[in-house]
């Protein structure tokens, strides 16, 4: 499958964000001990959204510098696979995973069409990853070519509200700016950086996942606890806009055997 | 009558939907929510011939009656206030279609388990019952393999409302945080959760999640002349309604 145009845009900022800010956090984050989900840090512990993932096999799709997959190595995975198109997040993933020790498996390809068998892994992972980066026709296509009968999809991603409310520069807002007719895929530019993400509402996601076989199993709108505060690199809804409106959501997801 | 859902009901089946029930339980097409929009377009509904269904909060049973003449086998209507049941009684009796017509709140039906294939609920229980405990219920009254369809407002839409009686704005008034129930001036008890709210409640209730219908007002829609708590203008860019499909776990 030929490259679509927006991939290389994505690499690009991708390459800008590992230079600026995801290189230098990534062994913060390969050193924690505990998951923890999206800007706020809410502890797996608590949401209880992941399934069990002793001696699965996991794929994390837009892996970055793949804390999240060494996490899950961590917590019992057998093998954990990360992909991600941008290799400078690739070769910091690569440098973390030497230094820990993980055994990670790392592959630059685009989770549109990654290059794996069929039917090769129990969980399929991402978190503002593919999930937000790629095209849903395209990647969860892919997500359920590569599960196993009965494989678990568990992705993160930000809320419609938050696109709804989002101008052209800046925090969500409370109002809405965005019409959802016909929302899918945005176009951004932010000072050097340009690039496309997707983001179907929710009905039309769902519809998605049924049509690619899969069923679902919990749905988590994620909230600012009351202590929270403004992150310190990525462009987010206030702590004060978050905690009153979802700005984060985790989709969980089974393949239907049949 | 001091529940305030059943006060505002019974007015407003005296200032409108008594008058107005004879046209509803005519039409041939089955449509969904202040647009019409048309079944055949939305397929949101299971094939109904020969099944047994129970509508939530019937008001004056029109959707029920569109059911019967769909082909259902049995369609039992449910609803707390008695004056809307009595002009769904009238209808009942002029158009012959043979609905049973129970009083009783859709979170306590006085009827026994596992009785139906379709539960389904169109601006009834869907907005004016506490979804922890109609669920429940309907999900008791359903047989297994059984489905569960109903249209409620978009979350989006609550979001928006403002205290007053006044279209939906385009600001957030409302945080969505812990969302449930509303009393809004004069028109008695709302129930709305968010999207994952009602996930979790569906699944909890033993729900397989078929289908949801984020409905679109079509292009030459208007305002609704009653129901004009959203514009015609503002439901063409966002959702103000929506249709959840579910299916009983077997």
């Amino acid at each position: 499958m030929p490259e679509p145009e927006y991939v290389a845009l994505n690499r690009a900022s991708w390459t800008l964000a590992n230079a600026e800010y995801t290189d230098r956090a990534a062994r913060e984050a390969w050193a924690q001990d505990e998951i923890v989900w999206g800007h706020w840090h809410l502890p797996e512990r608590e949401l209880g959204v992941l399934p069990d993932v002793s001696g699965k096999d996991v794929i994390e799709l837009g892996c970055g510098t793949a804390y999240f997959g060494a996490w899950l190595k961590r917590a019992g995975a057998r093998r954990v696979v990360g992909v991600d198109l941008t290799p400078a997040q690739l070769d910091t993933a690569r440098r973390m995973d030497e230094e820990f020790g993980l055994g990670l498996e790392l592959i630059e390809a685009n989770a549109e069409d990654v290059p794996l068998p069929d039917e090769s892994f129990d969980l399929v992972f991402s978190e503002y990853g593919a999930s937000i980066w790629c095209d849903p026709a395209l990647w969860i296509k892919e997500a359920a070519r590569l599960l196993r009968p009965e494989g678990e999809l568990v992705f993160m991603r930000g809320s419609t509200i938050r696109i709804l409310c989002l101008p052209d520069e800046g925090p969500a807002t409370d109002r809405l700016l965005i019409p959802q007719k016909g929302l899918y895929r945005i176009d951004w530019q932010e000072g050097d950086m340009a690039g496309a993400d997707f983001h179907p509402p929710t009905a039309e996601l769902f519809a998605i996942l049924r049509e690619n076989g899969f069923e679902l199993v919990d749905f988590r709108e994620l909230y600012a606890p009351d202590d929270a505060v403004d992150h310190e690199y990525y462009a987010q809804p206030s702590a004060d806009w978050a905690r009153k409106w979802p700005a984060e959501e985790i989709w969980r997801l089974r393949l239907r055997s049949s | 009558m001091a529940d305030p859902t059943v006060e505002a009901w019974t007015r407003a089946n005296a200032e409108y939907t008594d008058a107005r029930a004879e046209e509803a339980w005519a039409k041939e097409e089955i449509d969904w929510g202040i647009w019409h929009v048309p079944e055949s377009e939305l397929r949101a509904l299971p094939d109904v011939a020969g099944k047994d269904v129970v509508e939530l909060g019937c008001g004056t049973a029109y959707f029920g009656a569109w059911l019967k003449k769909a082909g259902a086998a049995r369609v039992v209507g449910v609803d707390p206030t008695l004056a809307q049941l009595e002009t769904a009684r009238r209808c009942n009796e002029q158009f012959g279609l043979g609905l049973e017509l129970v009083e009783a709140y859709a979170e306590d039906v006085p009827l026994p388990d596992a009785s139906f294939d379709l539960a389904v609920s169109e601006y009834g229980a869907s907005i004016w019952a506490d979804p922890y405990k109609w669920i429940s219920e309907a999900a008791r009254l359903l047989r297994p393999g059984g489905e569960l369809v109903f249209l409620r407002n978009s979350t989006l839409v609550i979001l928006c409302s403002p205290d007053e009686d006044v279209p939906a704005t385009e600001t957030l008034q409302r945080a969505q945080f812990e969302m449930h129930r509303f009393e809004w001036p004069d028109e008695g008890v709302e129930y709305h959760l968010s999207h994952g709210d009602w996930i979790r409640l569906l699944r909890a209730n033993g729900f397989e999640i078929l289908d949801l219908i984020e409905i679109q007002a079509p292009e030459d829609a208007l305002t609704h002349k009653r129901y004009d708590y959203v514009s015609a203008d503002w439901a063409r860019k966002w959702p103000a309604e929506e249709i959840w499909v579910a299916r009983k776990e077997a």
